[in-house]
């Protein structure tokens, strides 16, 4: 009941085309997020989906009844907002139950549900009082009481927690996800905090410039993302890309040379410019590579900066332009990296590695975890070169849902 | 800087400059009390001169000073008895109070258009309309006698013929539809700036919560705009009130028919005989529901006219 599809939707401004043939099917009961860099169209699809801009194009169902021109207030939707918007001249209660008046529900009906969802948010003492006697997290609290007293087909939440410090907001985060599982009410999140994305939704709609990038479960978008995009935005430091050409055994970069057969990619042939993107966690020192059952050749590099994150440290490194399985070509050429151009990659390390500054290593990369893509369109063409299979048969599993 | 015998020199009037420069807070003091007993002067004195007028008997109107010549309370039930002026203010009020809701009414659509809808031709829009107010309501009252005397020809249809413009001398109708138009363009300017002011958040939530525009408008965006809905609307009263032209004009002076307390006043005086005592006071009692609401409101008229501000 509470499915939401979005059909071809288009918004353009005067100047601005703000949403392009966006095209969504959000199940019944879905925590779906919407992400994306400010001004990739995230916020204004969701308020096309609240009414409150109509569409240029397209249609937009609501629990199976086309609302496209609808006004917000007929379509069975709720709605929190990042300035959280509660009526200033009106209490908690009134606030909540401002909704449920409108459509004139008897008193005791009202007390009810704006009590049980106090109960659901713990604000129950708080009922009385005005919008600017309230913490942040508790308008917060109020502004989503607002939203489930009304027990809508859809949730609509755009940025609702960017007002807030960063522990409220990782605690509201929890909140939130403890409450959809309780209303089982489909969400629709709005946010630019990849972060949030990850933790809280079933799928993730990542849009830049106002297109659908892809729409994907989280691990899905993090592990096989669809494009460029979506692999630098999904996950925290972003990944590391570094341009290279297909030859016929491998994969020529300024910094290093991956063993790839393009016979495995139907995409790929030789003389084809590819990028090549690792994450940093599958940046592995070479002598921690042992347990790895397809890692590159050695490759030297030099470190530069560590940022020790507690759990895990970052390791910035210089590539130094060759393998190290070339050494007798070039023994103690340490002006080696400058001659062929300095390529940096991030790794992650455990906590407990010894390594330092301005330290000469080997590092190796986890074949199986090597994201390949084209480099003209930006489009993915494989996520693991040593099994591979094109993405168009990985992508076809998550996507027929 | 100069040592202590040479300040003590000069004659007073040099010490008390040397001391303004030196100190010019208590100067400033003093100038402070200086323009506002000339202020309290001006406006207050014309009040105490009706009630020294109002006081004076009939019989004694000549060579009246500071004080009245005798004293005369009478006066105040006098007139009373002699024209039934609470009707004349009954029918100010009820003419003030009805063009206050229709300006605020219009005023609101009207603000909420400009403060918060994008529209081409919007800012022109807006100075046309402050241009109305520039006109002295003078400039209409010839046309605008015409048009409610049921003088123009509207419009003329091929069945019905000439279809003329209402009969609405003695009427309120004469003097609120005027009113209104006059009074609006202010109303506009101040709703304008406060409707814009609301937060478009605050909006969305009232309609994606169930309302329409005009219901947000009303359950919203009215509400929190209080100071200005205040201050608009106490203007337009106490210009609609005091006003003289159009209430002299638009009715035979009878309080029967409408007439506002201008003709009141002005009734006091016959072809024979002028009761100028009558005449003061019952300006007076005239002047005093303006006296009593901005009392009670000027708080809010101050907050609206100065700040227009709403937090956050």
């Amino acid at each position: 009941m509470g499915d939401v599809i979005l059909d071809n939707v288009t918004k353009r401004y005067a100047d601005v085309t703000a949403v392009d043939d966006m095209n969504l099917d959000i199940h019944d009961g879905e925590f779906v997020t919407l992400v994306g860099p400010s001004g990739c169209g995230k916020s204004t699809t969701l308020e096309t989906i609240a009414g409150l801009t109509i569409p240029s194009e397209g249609t937009i169902t609501i629990a199976g009844v086309d609302v496209t021109t609808r006004p917000p207030k007929d379509r069975d939707i709720a709605m929190v907002f990042q300035n959280i918007a509660l009526f200033p001249h009106m209490d908690v209660h009134d606030n909540m139950s401002f909704g449920l008046r409108l459509r004139d529900y008897a008193s005791d009906e009202i007390d009810r549900r704006v009590a049980s969802a106090a109960d659901i948010l713990q604000i129950e003492d708080l009922l009385d009082r005005m919008p600017d006697e309230l913490s942040g997290g508790q308008r917060q609290r109020v502004a989503i009481g607002r939203a489930i007293v009304r027990e809508p087909a859809v949730f609509l939440m755009d940025e609702p927690l960017a007002n807030l410090d960063a522990k409220l907001r990782v605690h509201m985060r929890t909140e939130l996800q403890r409450l959809h599982k309780e209303l089982e009410t489909t969400i629709i999140y709005v946010t630019h905090d990849q972060a949030e994305a990850m933790t809280m939704s079933d799928r993730i709609a990542v849009m830049n410039e106002g297109h659908l990038q892809q729409i994907a479960p989280p691990l899905v978008c993090y592990d096989q993302p669809a494009n460029l995009f979506v692999a630098g935005f999904i996950g925290s430091p972003s990944m590391n890309f570094v341009d290279g050409t297909v030859r016929a055994t491998e994969i020529e970069t300024e910094g290093f040379d991956v063993e790839f057969d393009p016979s495995y990619v139907d995409e790929l042939g030789e003389g084809d410019e590819v990028t090549v993107g690792i994450r940093p966690e599958d940046v592995y020192p070479a002598e921690d590579a042992g347990e790895l059952a397809n890692p590159t050749r050695p490759i030297r590099a030099r470190t530069d900066v560590l940022e020790p994150m507690g759990d895990e440290i970052f390791v910035y490194i210089i590539l130094r332009g060759e393998d190290a399985s070339d050494t007798d070509a070039d023994t103690g050429a340490a002006g080696a990296a400058s001659a062929h151009g300095v390529d940096e990659l991030l790794m992650s390390v455990e906590p407990d590695s010894t390594l330092t500054d301005d330290e000469d290593l080997e590092v190796v990369l986890d074949r199986e975890k090597v994201h390949l893509f084209d480099t003209a369109s930006g489009d993915a063409v494989s996520h693991d070169i040593v099994h591979s299979g094109s993405v168009g048969e990985q992508r076809s599993a998550w996507e027929g849902g | 800087m100069s040592s202590a015998t040479d300040e003590e020199e000069g004659g007073p009037l040099r010490r008390w400059t040397r001391d303004a420069i030196q100190n010019p807070g208590s100067t400033y003091r003093g100038l402070f009390y200086v323009v506002t007993l000339f202020f309290l002067v001006t406006t207050l004195f014309p009040f105490y001169w009706l009630l020294v007028l109002a006081l004076t008997p009939g019989d004694q109107m000549r060579n009246i000073g500071l004080l009245p010549n005798g004293f005369n309370p009478y006066a105040f039930v006098e007139m009373f008895e002699r024209l039934p002026f609470h009707v004349y203010m009954f029918n100010s009020i009820v003419i003030a109070l009805t063009t206050t809701v229709i300006v605020l009414l219009v005023g609101s659509f009207a603000g909420y258009a400009f403060g918060r809808l994008r529209f081409r031709g919007k800012t022109p829009l807006l100075l046309l309309l402050l241009a109305i107010s520039y006109f002295p309501p003078a400039a209409f009252i010839l046309p605008l006698f015409q048009l409610f005397t049921g003088n123009v020809t509207l419009v003329t249809l091929p069945v019905v013929g000439a279809v003329q413009s209402p009969n609405w001398f003695n009427t309120p109708g004469a003097m609120v539809t005027p009113f209104s138009a006059l009074f609006l363009p202010l109303s506009i300017f101040i709703l304008t700036t406060f409707y814009s002011q609301i937060p478009d958040g605050l909006e969305d939530a009232a309609r994606v919560e169930g309302t329409t525009r005009i219901g947000a408008l009303f359950r919203v965006i009215i509400p929190l705009s209080a100071p200005g809905v205040a201050t608009a609307g106490v203007l337009t009263f106490i210009g609609v009130y005091n006003e003289f032209f159009i209430s002299f004009l638009m009715t035979d002076g009878q309080a029967e028919n409408w007439a506002p307390i201008v003709w009141g006043v002005v009734n006091y005086q016959g072809q024979y005989q002028a009761f100028y005592n009558l005449m003061a006071a019952a300006s007076i009692v005239g002047v005093l529901p303006v006296v009593i609401l901005v009392v009670v409101a000027q708080e809010r008229i101050v907050s609206g006219l100065t700040a227009g501000a709403l937090k956050e």
